[in-house]
């Protein structure tokens, strides 16, 4: 049983601090520096968790921040990892995934409910629709790892990013040497660990002294590097944020993890990885057991017992899955320490004790062809077994950056074979063990360091270790099976094995169907030997088989850490206060906060919608429309460019009038319009919608560079305000503001005007969305606020009231005008939207101007029409559908109920067989419902258009 | 090392100038244009009611910026009344934003991915990037007399001012600093 053992020198403790915490409810001790895992594993639970699919009693495995059993719910957050997370007093901690608490777990049924649930039982049985909703909510409430609490609060983990000459990843032997290498070659060097300290992992002590006190490293302990991205783009995850660091080369010098020995029970609470024994001895001074027993295939194995027994922590026997040992000194040591040396056995089943823990290990001689002799078997009484048979390397971010690899039967692991620019591999992950390590840093370190610009790169070339330290298949079959080969997701040999003689019979495939892999360890201990087994399945070399593909990210990463902190770009045109003044009530239009609405007291919602749209009819109204798109566009080729871009004629048109555009693509689709202003000769003025400017602006200066036409583009959306005030008696209020002659000869409609208003230069625009005599005031954003103070005030006693975009919308409709984007789709074109009155095909070339000849040529597929519904119908949503004989028709792109006309109206995408005035049609609204409405002529109000064109009052 | 501060600068004309001879054209008015493209220069102390700011964004393109005090943008202003061939104006009504002070870079590396620690001073760089996902420009300037750590012009359109002076100056305030600006 694990206990602590007496001071040491280099633990990672302060002893003088006790630390009280509660596991399971109840009181523990542990000390200032200790982790969770390790204040458990000295305090005396024997059991930490229960494994995921058959609630086993599990313990520590690896200590190495792998184990999804050492997570826990510690005060309220779910899956904290123990391994890693310093002791706090006061701590709560408690197991995840358990039904009445840890030793008592209800779910502890589903172990003898084992050969009920074969691999891939789920995609089998739950097939059923009827029963599967009942599966269903049966397995969320038993899987799944910690509780999220909706009542938690918000963490805040604001992202960085972070710039260096040289990532090295890993802070071993090798990644040592290499940083400190890189910084003497004078790069800007960053060292990242995921330990909680740099301690070099066996490393000299003035190595690691030396990367502490280098000005020219930072060291980045307790962080992960959770995933490789273009260009040298590294995620790093530290315990309070995520750091995004681009480096100009990288050093994986990314180390092994150590596998564990496949067979019966070797997942019980005192079996354990013999590295993770190592840490948990030397840093925190606990001991795997009392009386120990190592299962062995390499010789780290041998140091590790070397290491304990100088701890006083007794090894009874080694259990040598090879023949023969090698490293004659450590074994020779061994056994004059007393340690039983029992060679060519593998172990074949660890005993469970009465308390739920090993209580000994069964063994038996082991041939080379992985075959038991069951005759032969002996037993050793122990309470903690250590494996030490193998490690696969970690090169999972090394294949994330482009690198490959190949399984090299020499060292049974994977090793890099090939490497993009600016990415080196040094060390065990780079299979060069032992001293050789230290070298083989260096050599990185200097490639690394000169492919960033700093020193040159040697030409040293470091061999690969000549013994073999890992096991080629330390796999036990057992009849009775529970020998794992996966502890995240409990997958046995034969649930592997089934799988393939399924047919699941790739890496990939056997992932997937299998889950190995699939845990929070990511498969650091299971993807390995799950490879050999299926190899010995299929009957070939692992070399074969090759690694499932590596993605980001490597390791878990907390979601709050992607989060990192919400921006949500938002713009607000010049007079968002005077809004927020009049009570506006905002809405989102794309990215711009705009006005809704402005809400009156004694008003609902509707109520005030109505009364702007009222206002606007019988007296006047202002809007902010300082939302669209403004360019201006200057030089002896700026009326050409327009001619080409859009499709009507710009390059005749008189200074001082406006003129509607429309803009195609290619293909002839409709994909922005506005109103192009003609200032002077060489000089342009227009609008795109609210949602295109960037894309048309964009769009323009390509096809300008393109077509090399002697002009410029100026893109002034952000730069000038703008404001629509229509009414029939907007003209009379507004000459009392301005110098500009707004008399009907002096300012006909589509006319454009510079002037003053209210001591300011704007331009005006006489032209009519909404379908009223009205006025675009354009201003520059910095003059807004005074001019629209200045409209507001002066129409104050007419009745003016400024109106939001849900009124727009309404007094558009009413004028049967499209929106770009609403009631055209991807694929509109002028044809289908009515708006061929706007094309002048006979111009030399306009962009769309093939793709319309042939669409004329074919006719169109669908049709923009009106519709109105009578009043008392239920109003339909945009987007309902059409139903024509039981299938789809067209469907409603604008809808709205419009006081002014006592009926409802709107605007339809249709069949054009259906397309005829009077046509009756059924819309399918929510619920399934049929609803009545008839193609009706637009525009709905003021068909003539004589409203727009002349003032009716003074 | 003075405190970290983000200080909207609303005490500044701007005006900008583009075109194929924009740069011929300003150095006539007596403009001391860059050279180089994304660089600028400016006439007296940054910092001065008169100063005078010119920034070469790309090749024909320019940004003036000058204290309330100065009379070189009124003078172009006037002179663009005339419509020079190949000269264009460009209405700039910019936001602008000084961010200087301890721990300037901390707050840069959390809201921009441009390494602004590492331009050189002496080639008076100009950077056009985004932060916080708005399109900013943005010089490095030496720093004061007492402040230690180089400060920062910050420019953006007008209309994404307010985010950006509140989102920037949340971090500002979170790395222990202040957000101010001077009224007009």
């Amino acid at each position: 049983m694990m206990h602590r053992r007496a001071a040491s020198a280099g633990e990672w403790l302060d002893r003088t601090q006790e630390l009280k915490f509660t596991f399971e409810g109840r009181e523990y001790q542990g000390y200032a520096g200790d982790t969770i895992s390790s204040a458990l594993a000295a305090a005396g639970p024997k059991l930490l968790a229960r494994s995921f699919k058959y609630h086993r009693a599990r313990s520590i495995l690896s200590f190495a921040n792998h184990d999804s059993n050492t997570m826990f719910q510690v005060d309220g957050v779910p899956n904290v990892r123990g391994d890693v997370t310093l002791l706090r007093a006061g701590m709560r901690v408690a197991a995840l995934n358990t039904f009445g608490g840890l030793a008592h777990d209800r779910a502890r049924l589903l172990d003898r409910l084992a050969p009920f649930l074969p691999v891939g039982f789920y995609y089998k049985a739950f097939h059923s629709k009827r029963l599967f909703p009942r599966w269903e909510r049966l397995f969320r409430r038993l899987t799944g790892l910690g509780a999220v609490s909706l009542m938690a609060e918000r963490q805040a983990t604001p992202k960085r990013y972070g710039f260096c000459d040289v990532l090295v990843i890993g802070a071993g032997p090798s990644g040592l040497a290499a940083a400190l290498t890189a910084a003497e070659s004078g790069a800007a060097v960053c060292l990242v660990d995921e330990s909680l300290k740099i301690a070099g992992n066996g490393a000299p002590e003035a190595l690691v002294r030396g990367a502490q006190s280098s000005a020219a490293i930072t060291l980045c302990p307790a962080t992960v590097a959770a995933g490789y991205y273009a260009d040298h783009w590294v995620a790093l995850a530290s315990p309070t944020h995520l750091t995004k660091m681009r480096a100009k080369s990288v050093v994986f010098a990314t180390g092994v993890i150590e596998q564990p020995a496949v067979f019966r029970n070797n997942d019980l609470p005192g079996v354990m990885l013999a590295s993770g024994a190592a840490r948990l001895l030397s840093r925190y001074g606990v001991a795997p057991g009392i009386r120990v027993v190592m299962i062995a295939a390499n010789l780290e194995a041998y140091l590790t017992c070397i290491e304990l027994s100088a701890r006083g922590v007794a090894v009874a026997a080694i259990i040598e899955l090879r023949p023969v040992p090698d490293g004659t000194a450590p074994v020779a040591d061994c056994v004059a320490r007393g340690m039983a040396l029992v060679t060519g056995h593998a172990p074949y089943e660890a005993i469970r004790g009465s308390n739920g823990c090993v209580a000994g290990l069964k063994v038996a001689p082991f041939d080379a062809n992985q075959k038991i002799d069951l005759g032969a078997t002996r037993r050793f009484d122990c309470d903690a077994v250590l494996m030490s048979v193998g490690w696969a390397a970690a090169t999972q971010l090394l294949l994330q950056a482009g690198g490959s690899t190949r399984f090299s039967e020499e060292l049974q692991q994977f090793v890099p074979d090939s490497l993009p620019p600016g990415i080196f591999a040094a060390g065990r992950m780079n299979g060069v063990y032992d001293d050789a390590r230290f070298a083989d840093g260096r050599r990185a370190g200097a490639q690394a360091a000169a492919h960033a610009g700093f020193g040159t790169p040697g030409n040293a070339s470091i061999a690969r270790s000549s013994r073999t330290p890992s096991h080629p298949f330390p796999i036990v079959d057992h009849p009775k099976s529970k020998n794992f080969v996966d502890f995240d997701e409990d997958l046995q040999v034969k649930d592997l094995e089934n799988a393939a003689q399924e047919g699941f019979d790739s890496s990939e495939l056997l992932k997937r169907y299998s889950t190995v892999g699939m845990g929070p360890s990511q498969g650091k201990h299971s993807n390995m030997n799950a490879l050999r087994i299926l190899a010995r399945v299929r009957g070939v070399g692992v070399a074969q088989l090759g690694l499932t593909t590596a993605r980001p990210m490597y390791h878990p990463v907390p979601l709050k850490f992607l989060a990192g902190r919400s921006f949500y770009p938002e713009r607000r045109t010049p007079i968002d206060a005077q809004h927020a003044a009049l009570n506006a009530v905002w809405m989102p239009a794309g990215n711009w906060r705009r006005p809704e609405y402005y809400a009156v007291a004694g008003e609902d919602r509707a109520q005030s919608i109505d009364a702007e749209v009222h206002a606007v009819r019988s007296a006047v109204g202002l809007i902010d429309v300082g939302t669209l798109g403004k360019i201006e566009v200057y030089g002896p080729d700026a009326g050409q460019l327009l001619d080409r871009a859009y499709t009507g004629r710009f390059a005749d048109l008189k200074v001082g009038m406006t003129r509607y555009g429309l803009m195609l693509d290619e293909a002839g689709v409709i994909i922005d319009d506005g109103v192009v202003a003609r200032l002077g000769p060489e000089s342009f003025y227009f609008t795109t919608t609210t949602g295109g400017s960037a894309t048309v602006f964009r769009e323009l200066l390509r096809l300008n560079a393109l077509w090399g036409l002697n002009c410029a583009l100026v893109n002034v959306t952000g730069h000038r305000a703008a404001f629509n005030f229509a009414g029939p008696l907007s003209r009379g209020i507004l000459q009392k503001l301005t110098d500009i002659d707004l008399k009907e000869e002096a300012f006909p409609f589509l006319a454009v005007r510079s002037g003053n208003l209210a001591g300011a230069a704007v331009r005006l625009l006489r032209v009519g969305f909404v379908g009223e005599l009205g006025y675009e005031i354009h201003v520059a954003a910095g003059r807004s606020v005074e001019v629209w103070q200045a409209l507001i005030d002066a129409g104050a006693s007419a009745g003016m009231r400024p109106f939001g975009v849900e009124a727009q919308r309404v007094l558009r409709l009413e004028k049967g005008h499209f929106i770009v984007g609403q009631d055209t789709d991807g694929l509109t074109d002028p044809l289908e939207a009515n708006a061929m009155w706007a094309v002048a095909m006979k111009k030399p070339f306009f962009v769309g101007q093939r793709s319309v000849r042939i669409l004329q040529a074919r006719g169109p597929r669908q049709k923009l029409v009106g519709i109105e519904l009578a009043e008392a119908t239920p109003l339909p949503k945009e987007c309902h559908l059409i139903i024509e004989q039981g299938a789809i028709a067209g469907r409603v792109t604008s809808v709205t109920r419009s006081r002014a006309l006592n009926k409802s109206i709107g605007l339809a995408m249709l069949s054009p067989a259906l397309a005829e005035i009077g046509r009756e049609l059924e819309i399918r609204v929510d619920g399934g419902a049929m609803v009545r409405a008839r193609v009706a002529a637009a525009p709905f109000y003021d068909p003539q258009n004589l409203r727009q064109k002349a003032s009716l009052a003074a | 090392m003075s405190a970290l501060t983000l200080q909207l600068q609303r005490r500044r004309e701007r005006l900008g100038v583009k075109g194929p001879r924009a740069g011929e054209w300003l150095q006539l008015h007596g403009v001391v244009v860059p050279a180089a493209a994304n660089s600028w220069t400016h006439t007296a102390d940054i910092s001065a009611n008169d100063a005078l700011l010119v920034a070469r964004l790309g090749n024909s393109e320019f940004l003036l910026e000058e204290g309330t005090a100065g009379t070189m943008l009124k003078r172009i202003t006037t002179s663009l009344g005339s419509q020079p061939p190949g000269v264009y104006p460009v209405l700039r009504e910019d936001w602008a934003f000084q961010l200087e002070g301890a721990g300037v870079h901390d707050v840069l590396t959390q809201v921009c991915n441009v390494n602004f620690a590492a331009l050189t001073l002496d080639a008076q760089p100009l950077v056009m990037t985004l932060m916080i996902g708005v399109s900013v420009l943005v010089i490095p300037l030496r720093p004061a007399r007492d402040a230690g750590e180089r400060a920062y012009r910050i420019w953006c359109d007008p209309t994404f001012g307010p985010y950006l002076g509140e989102s920037l100056g949340a971090v500002v305030l979170e790395c222990g600093g202040g957000y101010t600006g001077d009224a007009k």
